[in-house]
């Protein structure tokens, strides 16, 4: 069974998968980031918030 | 998670050494006040995280692991002092051992010493949770809500989870800035472009008007459309084109820095009056300084705390809980300086926005004087606006704005000498420069205009990468929220419903309607619990102490079943259920068995009758129970009931120790005798203070076994079952021979009653007794599972058993 903070992540990740404001590219991103990381800093999400869209090619 | 397979203890805490077979299984440890039982848990505690828990906490001012953790006699050598654990691992399905100094918590041993195993003890060491004592049962239910929240989050490990969203938003709020700092640099370059073509508004017809004037004098083709793709100058040869000086478009750019210098009095005056105002609200108390530099500090400080040390000073404290709320007062202190924060950033990254927009206007005069041959000029206004773009990162931080008290007091702007004489000195140099022709005037002009409407088109790019970057933080940020609180909305909803489920079922008797209702707001946790149907109330407002601790344990394991699930296998309950009385207890013991059925729960109890209760409902058997009948100082925790009492006797006789060996002979003979007078139903004069003396109970449990006896050999005649007439004849001859063999009912119980006398025998006289009782006490056992008879059930007893059922003797005769 999945920790709390597991369960939170994994819908955080999930619900953000289905926004049209964050790229598929961010959302792995931001897993690997939540996986790896106990503690993640702010300048980490803003390193993965500022990447270019990853997403399809326009 | 764990199991605990077996433990060897020594030297720590009251313990001299100690080895447990705890099988993998719930085992129940009993004893007096003082017998030693909770050092046993103090000692699984410390194997499995590194500390003891009743060496932290209020009222434990100076206590440490290190210099409290050994034994008294090993303070000076605290290497003596260890655990060494046999542990079961069920994720891995692997067994392996953890062994742990006093000298050296946080480093164990551990073999194997594969990553697996060393993940899985380390994920239990984080989990100091796994104990649970009445004090903390306290916790739970009678403190204030806004403590239990602290409590139950701290359990529930929520505080990461608030750790992440508070990341999430420095980082939304980092990039909020850095959108804003990036519309200020869409501004600049708008007016310098709108200055340069001399409209008014970008529209495209009137850009392209302006353009379209130039190209017509030139002859150059129309532009219809103003596309990304267009390009302004399009259409002038290489060599047609001129570098972009463009005299009257220069003489506007001067002139607009001109009077922007008119108004440098008044550039963000508001802000850099409100910034410095805040400074020297935070320089008049250095409290709130000192809270501000230390905020990430304290944070980080407080998610350290685990005991009563300061983990960013080691100053030691009166207990954990002092030093937490020493660090939450400091927190709340620069809860309002963070207000001061927020609004020195956002003062600040108004003023960098001015400071953007005055560089831009420089960086334009600066290339006009490179052009114009005017060196010193031009260096002059290249280190002003690299002075000015560099001041945007002190100004958009706390420390940077600190820093710049001087600066801002003393003029931001810091306009360098040379400038007011510079700039109408290069005014004037270009105002001499002969006028271009039309011609020319039309390129520079195109040329110029086709820069600028790139710098503007470069700046509108980053603009929209910020604020893309800002949205997609906003909406992490938001996101994250909503998730988080419905996950603890759920989460509160589950506990109250578990917690509401095992309360039930432990007072299914008088409170089968029971129902809680825990309520989450602004960092509080409200529970209430019905009475009666009554309503709700906070629960020690009408519920006896007794359902009080039952309530505190269905919460600390609804919370526990809510925080690990399937992975909850191990939990030490040290004397939790003191107070629930006998009937509630059996519920106890059903709940944990059918709720809980892998779970393996170290339980310890300073009564009896509960440690007998456990046995009796099925949680725990003779062999996975242990019983301390007192406790020395030099021997540690003195077992009762365990199988090598003979042995113990047998040795302490070999030194000639017949005080000792006498001594525990009468705690044996006192702790069986008050099991088997409760599980036998012995006829025993009833005591108002429970204080039974020896004397009373062994001959009466000795005349209720014969009488036992009897009765199964009447009933077996009666049913005709030669089988079991036989079996309780020979039980009841042996239990004849071995009491008159040793004559005890006689004598050695009045010596035993006044058992110092034996203390004046000789090895060869205490020999026989000794010999004489475990005979003796043989005959109340079960050879195959060593467990001690009892009769079922408890009132018009019907057969007489052992725990694995291969003595079953009935008692009800067949009805004439």
């Amino acid at each position: 069974m999945a920790t709390l903070q597991q369960q939170i992540a994994s819908k955080f990740l999930e619900r953000l998968a289905e926004s049209k404001q964050v790229d598929a590219g961010k959302v792995e991103q931001l897993r690997k980031l939540l996986t790896d990381s106990k503690r993640p800093k702010a300048d980490d999400f803003v390193k993965i918030f500022s990447l270019p869209a990853g997403g399809d090619v326009k | 998670m764990i199991k605990l397979e077996s433990a060897h203890i020594e030297e720590v805490r009251g313990i001299r050494k100690l080895d447990i077979d705890f099988q993998k299984g719930t085992f129940a440890i009993s004893g007096p006040n003082g017998s030693g039982k909770s050092g046993v848990i103090d000692a699984i505690e410390f194997g499995l995280t590194g500390q003891i828990g009743r060496l932290a906490g209020r009222g434990t001012k100076g206590l440490s692991v290190a210099e409290h953790g050994p034994h008294v006699d090993k303070t000076k050598f605290p290497d003596a002092a260890f655990v060494e654990l046999r542990v079961f691992l069920p994720a891995l399905g692997k067994s392996a051992t953890i062994t742990r100094k006093v000298s050296a918590p946080t480093k164990p041993t551990i073999v194997p010493a594969s990553d697996d195993v060393k993940a899985a003890l380390a994920e239990i060491a984080d989990h100091p949770e796994i104990t649970l004592s009445r004090r903390e049962i306290l916790r739970f239910i009678l403190v204030e809500p806004a403590k239990r929240s602290d409590d139950i989050q701290t359990i529930l490990k929520l505080d990461e989870i608030g750790q992440t969203r508070a990341v999430l938003n420095t980082a939304q709020n980092t990039l909020q800035r850095q959108q804003r700092t990036a519309a200020a640099q869409i501004e600049s370059s708008r007016s310098t472009l709108l200055l340069h073509l001399q409209i008014a508004t970008l529209r495209s017809e009137d850009l392209l008007n302006a353009v379209n004037q130039r190209r017509k004098l030139l002859g150059l083709p129309q532009i219809a459309e103003l596309t990304a793709d267009t390009k302004l100058d399009a259409g002038l040869s290489a060599a047609v084109i001129r570098p972009d000086f463009n005299k009257q478009s220069a003489l506007r750019d001067l002139n607009a820095l001109a009077e922007a210098v008119k108004r440098f009095p008044d550039l963000a005056k508001a802000e850099v009056d409100a910034i410095l105002a805040d400074l020297a609200r935070l320089e008049s108390d250095p409290a709130l300084l000192a809270a501000l530099q230390r905020r990430a500090l304290i944070e980080k400080g407080l998610e350290l705390v685990d005991g009563p040390a300061c983990p960013l000073c080691d100053t030691p404290w009166e207990d954990e809980q002092h030093l937490r709320d020493h660090l939450k007062a400091k927190l709340a202190k620069s809860a309002e300086a963070q207000e001061i924060q927020e609004a020195l950033l956002e003062k600040g990254t108004a003023v960098a926005q001015a400071a953007i927009r005055i560089a831009s206007l420089l960086g334009q005069a600066q290339k006009i004087a490179e052009g114009q041959g005017q060196g010193v000029v031009a260096q002059m206004l290249t280190d002003w606006k690299a002075d000015l773009e560099g001041l945007k990162a002190s100004l958009t931080t706390v420390d940077g704005l600190t820093g710049l008290k001087e600066r801002l007091t003393a003029g931001w702007l810091a306009t360098p000498k040379a400038f007011p004489k510079g700039l109408p000195d290069l005014i004037e140099k270009v105002m001499e420069k002969p006028d271009q022709t039309t011609a020319v005037d039309a390129q520079t002009f195109l040329t110029t205009a086709q820069l600028r409407l790139g710098d503007y088109r470069e700046a509108l790019r980053k603009n929209e990468a910020a604020e893309i970057a800002y949205a997609t933080a906003k909406e992490a940020y938001e996101t994250y929220c909503a998730v988080l609180e419905e996950e603890l909305n759920a989460l509160y909803d589950e506990v109250e419903k578990d917690f509401s489920a095992f309360y039930r079922a432990i007072n299914a008797d008088d409170e089968s309607t029971f129902t809680a209702k825990l309520t989450p707001s602004e960092g509080k946790l409200d529970l209430q619990v019905n009475f009666y149907e009554r309503g709700l109330f906070p629960p020690a407002a009408f519920h006896s102490e007794g359902h009080q601790d039952g309530m505190g344990v269905c919460l600390y394991l609804a919370l526990m079943k809510r925080l690990f699930g399937e992975r909850f296998t191990f939990a030490l309950l040290d004397d939790v259920v003191m107070s629930v009385d006998a009937d509630h207890r059996y519920q106890f013991c059903r709940l944990l068995k059918t709720q809980f059925p892998d779970t393996q729960f170290i339980i310890t109890t300073h009564d009896r009758l509960w440690a007998e209760q456990m046995k009796s409902a099925g949680l725990v058997t003779g062999k996975s129970s242990l019983a301390f009948h007192s406790w020395t100082i030099d021997t540690g925790p003195l077992v009762e009931s365990n199988q090598e009492i003979w042995a113990e006797i047998a040795a302490s006789l070999a030194k000639g120790k017949v005080e000792t060996a006498a001594a525990a002979l009468r705690h044996h003979l006192e702790y069986v005798s008050r099991l088997l007078a409760d599980q036998l139903g012995a006829a025993i004069p009833f005591r108002a203070d429970a204080n039974y003396e020896l004397g009373e109970l062994l001959p009466n449990v000795l005349g209720r076994m014969k009488d036992l006896y009897g009765k199964a050999a009447n009933a077996a005649q009666s049913w005709g079952n030669t089988a079991a007439k036989e079996a309780a004849t020979n039980r009841k001859a042996a239990l004849s021979n071995s009491n008159g063999a040793a004559n005890v009912e006689l004598w050695a119980v009045n010596k035993a009653v006044h058992y110092n006398e034996w203390a004046n025998f000789g090895k060869k006289d205490f020999e026989p007794v000794a010999a004489a009782f475990k005979d003796l006490l043989g005959c109340f056992r079960c050879e195959a599972c060593d467990s001690w008879l009892y009769v079922t059930p408890r009132v018009n007893s019907e057969s007489l058993r052992c725990a694995c059922s291969a003595i079953t003797l009935n008692l009800k005769p067949k009805p004439k």
